[in-house]
């Protein structure tokens, strides 16, 4: 039946009886709920920026970002933790690939594994969110209390330190969520719950979450850390 | 569940067919009382839910008004009455300034988000959408019952902030800043404000799941043959709104989280400079008042879209149908509404001109403001030649639509006024806005829901409304509007400004005395016509006439092919396939030829 | 059950080192983009920081699209798909010219019409005041 239906396509896409993507109505809606998602965080980060236009002067973010576990106080390395939390994302989201990949082959050993290592990915990115956080609050910044000041020497407003608790907060949040989908999907694949399916649909949907959780923070992370 | 069919092909390239047969398997199974009318996943049952949460919802903000309207149109006489039912809130019979601001804010919020909102779109998305299209359901029934309970509790949250002791939040339904980030502002800023904002939060999460599912019907669960340009135009006016939803209400979801922040958290996003009387000066620092407002609009912007657009598409329907006649330039009214929907994006900040808006970026909004009347004129023109030498009848639901039509033009043409700039800086917060928007987004879209209502409730419910009472409801409402808010173009003009308390103590406004009592005894006369409304709509339900064709109005779409009364699942065999268009009326000789007619031999092309 | 679009695109072999060929590029981009920052941390000319600043944002935006058209699959995707994702996110174009301008434009406001104020974003607060 669906040799039929992929002979037709090019003709009949949007000829109703089928989906014109050629992709269940699940995915689609995760797609879509990403794209609004993105809203949420661009205007999050849109407003960060409007707020930084609109500010005479801005704290440098390598004079604040500048530690890093188990190193002596007053050490002066800045980007290197934060590459270290880049670089475990990326690496999270190279191994969910290779579980959709390895859910499209049916290999549901293969599918465990990297699930698993996705999972460590995601606890310890946010272990390595929680260390900075704790780090930035023994040195006195928090919501509404910001100890740094703007990189030519004047006072700051609380807005860096606001800005940098709520957004990095709501993406750590998407994190800790993607982590518990993960860990949902992982104890779904040991019950054999998608070799009954005969199918791994729901990880390529729980895929396309975790990637986007990674994507927010490229931008976050350029945002924050690096402009 | 149709997750699990539509999954279990695997590429997910739906085959209907298996899909249908799981259907018929709901169909049959027996539905106790709970899930059949409180956690229903039928879509029919959950738009009749969204329908009467939001006509509640209609009459409690209707009430509101006439409240207010009777403080602006007798402001020097008591109304002992008042003071029984609001308490406190109208020692001696006089509505404080309090309560007036908490009614007006509360009337605002209530009317835009849940009644032309939640109680338009959401009614007729869902009700419309899998019957229009041919499909047995929405994509995810589950989540779209999840959208209905996450509205009513929204409602239940906002519902409960009447009753708190400092009141209501009463900052304007927009809620700026400061008025909504510091609890010191006013009463209503307290918890009424945080329970405000926490319906406001669920309504977001409501109208997400339902957009997202509606957008995945439209694309996914068309029947054989639907294509999209077969589509009715309702169907893709509930499209381009729930895109809008959909990308707009998280723009205003991140507002929100940030105004939390600062109301409870000492963060100074949208605060600066600000001395509070009793408090002294605020140590917040560095914020921008400005910048919630530009968050809002965001959103605020598409929402008088998303409001507008399911009733423009009712009305293409209605129109056609009742003109015996296609409609005219389909391709361009489909057009329009893709221009609209993309326009609506790109021109918030015409809310925001004398804010202190840049003048330059300004004026670049006044440019994209003012395109906006060349898809809504191509609209007007395309309704109008559909009427124009068409075989009309008049029953209510076209009296309804046309009566739209007229709304859309007066209240339209204000708009082109409101979108300069320049001219803003005099009308701006004046009633000439309230008379603009009220015309052109609210009540416009309230005939465009009356129309929807009274044509396709013969579908919901198997009987018909009161034809009689639906003429009287029309005539009433529409000459009523227009008495209540034409003459407050005349007010705003000279420069009488929105949102006070009392005109008469001012030099300038005393003239308009006489003018705002005749405009709260319309008001009253408006409101008391809906609820007669209401008693015809209860009762129709049943004790109306019956129906006793499948297809009352002759018309064309699919939802006239099912019995009088589908059951889950819509149709009992399998779902029609689509030959033609939905507007083949009046040709080759035949009054109507349905969608599901496959094309003659020797049809002539329209 | 490989007459789907998506998987006669590529067989398996390929599309795992599709994979690690993406992740190389990101790691790669990820790498250029610390070295511009590591680089700007000595420079004071303003131009010069904008120029880096902007190469930065393009390696960003590289690297989302590496994320979202392999990682993500939606390269693979049929074109129609990807426009209905790509062609909306457009609107992102005005919402930040827009934003970003309007906030620079109410600092500039601000300076002109409350001189004092921006003199007290001038004061500069010496090291020994900071809080450690």
């Amino acid at each position: 039946m669906s040799t039929v239906t992929a002979t037709a396509a090019p003709t009949k896409l949007w000829g109703g009886g089928k989906s014109p993507f050629n992709v269940e109505y699940g995915k689609l809606m995760m797609w879509y709920f990403l794209m609004s998602d993105a809203f949420t965080f661009g205007a999050f980060l849109i407003s960060y920026g409007t707020i930084r236009f609109s500010s005479n002067g801005w704290p440098n973010p390598n004079e604040i970002f500048k530690s890093f576990p188990f190193a002596p106080e007053g050490v002066h390395a800045p980007l290197v933790f934060v590459s270290v939390m880049t670089f475990i994302l990326i690496i999270s989201s190279v191994t969910m690939v290779l579980a959709v990949h390895a859910g499209k082959q049916m290999d549901k050993n293969a599918v465990v594994k990297n699930l698993i290592l996705t999972i460590i990915g995601g606890i310890a990115f946010l272990s390595c969110q929680a260390w900075e956080w704790n780090h930035l609050h023994s040195e006195g910044a928090w919501w509404g209390a910001n100890p740094f000041l703007n990189a030519d020497g004047t006072q700051s407003s609380t807005n860096f330190t606001n800005y940098f608790f709520t957004i990095t907060g709501f993406h750590g949040f998407h994190v800790f969520s993607g982590v518990v989908i993960n860990i949902i999907m992982l104890i779904m694949t040991l019950l054999d719950k998608f070799e009954k399916r005969g199918h791994y649909l729901m990880i390529e949907k729980a895929g396309l979450y975790w990637h986007f959780v990674d994507l927010v923070w490229v931008f976050v992370f350029t945002c924050f850390y690096l402009i | 569940m149709s997750s699990e069919v539509a999954l279990d092909i695997h590429s997910g390239v739906s085959s209907l067919h298996v899909e249908n047969q799981s259907h018929d398997s709901h169909v049959h199974h027996h539905e106790t009382f709970i899930y059949k009318y409180v956690f229903s996943m039928d879509h029919k049952m959950i738009a009749k839910q969204f329908l009467i949460t939001g006509m509640f919802w209609a009459v409690l903000g209707g009430l509101m008004s006439v409240l207010f309207r009777l403080q602006l149109g007798y402001p020097d006489s008591t109304f002992p009455w008042l003071e029984d039912i609001l308490g406190k809130w109208a020692k001696g019979g006089h509505i404080t300034p309090e309560a007036y601001y908490a009614l007006v804010t509360t009337h605002g919020t209530v009317l835009v988000f849940f009644v032309l909102t939640a109680g338009l779109s959401g009614t007729f998305a869902n009700f419309l959408i899998p019957l229009q299209v041919g499909a047995r359901d929405m994509a995810s029934p589950f989540m779209n019952m999840l959208s209905f309970w996450f509205f009513f509790i929204a409602g239940i949250v906002m519902l409960s902030s009447i009753f708190v002791e400092t009141g209501p939040f009463s900052g304007g339904w927009t809620a700026y800043p400061p008025l909504s980030a510091l609890g010191d502002a006013s009463p209503g800023s307290k918890t009424g404000m945080d329970l405000w904002i926490v319906s406001m939060a669920l309504f977001v999460v409501s109208s997400l799941l339902g957009g997202l599912n509606y957008i995945a019907t439209v694309l996914n669960m068309r029947t054989k043959g639907m294509s999209m340009t077969r589509l009715p135009l309702t169907i893709w006016a509930l499209f381009f709104t729930a895109v809008l939803g959909v990308l707009s209400f998280p723009v205003l979801f991140s507002g929100f989280i940030l105004l939390i922040f600062d109301r409870n958290f000492g963060t100074s996003f949208y605060l600066s400079d600000i001395f509070v009387n009793g408090a002294g000066a605020l140590p917040n620092e560095g914020g921008s008042a400005i910048l919630y407002q530009h968050l809002f609009w965001f959103l605020g912007h598409p929402e008088v879209y998303i409001i507008l657009l399911p009733a423009m598409g009712m009305v293409s329907e209605i129109l056609s149908t009742n003109s015996r006649k296609p409609i005219f330039g389909y391709m361009a009214m489909i057009g329009s509404m893709f221009a609209i929907a993309i326009l609506a994006f790109l021109v918030w900040a015409h809310h925001m001109f004398v804010t202190g808006l840049n003048p330059f970026l300004g004026s670049i909004f006044v440019l994209l403001t003012l395109l906006i009347a060349v898809p809504s004129a191509i609209k007007v023109f395309n309704w109008l030649t559909t009427l124009w030498r068409g075989n009309i009848r008049f029953t209510p639901a076209m009296m309804f639509a046309i009566g739209f039509v007229s709304l859309f033009i007066s209240g339209g043409l204000t708009g082109i006024w409101l979108g300069n700039s320049a001219l803003d800086i005099h009308l701006h917060d004046t009633y000439f806005v309230i008379a603009h928007f009220h015309i052109v987004m609210g009540v416009a879209s309230m005939f465009g829901m009356f129309a929807g209502i009274y044509h396709w409730f013969p579908k919901m419910y198997g009987r018909y409304l009161n034809n009689t009472l639906g003429y009287v409801h029309f005539w009433i409402t529409i000459v009523g509007a227009y008495l209540i808010f034409w003459p407050m173009h005349y007010e705003g003009l000279a420069g009488m400004p929105r949102r006070y308390y009392d005109y008469s103590i001012w030099e300038s406004f005393k003239q308009f005395g006489d003018l705002n009592r005749f405009i709260s005894t319309v008001a009253m006369i408006v409101f008391a016509t809906q609820i007669l409304f209401l008693a015809n709509f209860f009762y129709s339900i049943f004790k109306g006439r019956k129906l006793r064709s499948t297809n009352p109005w002759g018309s064309n779409t699919l939802e006239w092919t099912t019995p009088i009364k589908p059951g889950h699942g819509n149709w009992p065999g399998e779902i029609p396939e689509v030959y033609r268009w939905a507007y083949d009326y009046g040709k080759d000789g035949h009054d109507f030829i349905s969608q599901t007619t496959p094309i003659g031999a020797d049809e002539s092309v329209h | 059950m490989s007459h789907t679009a998506e998987a006669s695109h590529h067989d398996d072999g390929s599309a795992v080192k599709e994979i690690w060929k993406v992740t190389l590029i990101l790691s790669v981009l990820t790498i250029i983009e610390l070295i511009l920052g590591f680089w700007m941390m000595g420079i004071n000319s303003e131009a010069l920081r904008l120029a880096i600043k902007g190469s930065i944002v393009i390696l960003m935006i590289a690297k989302a699209f590496y994320i979202v058209g392999y990682f993500m699959h939606l390269k693979h995707e049929l074109k129609n798909l990807i426009m209905t994702i790509v062609v909306p996110l457009a609107l992102f174009i005005w919402f930040i010219t827009a934003f970003l301008y309007e906030g620079n434009s109410y600092k500039n406001l601000r300076n002109r019409y409350d001189p004092y104020k921006k003199a007290q974003t001038e004061i500069k607060v010496h090291k020994s005041e900071e809080v450690k």
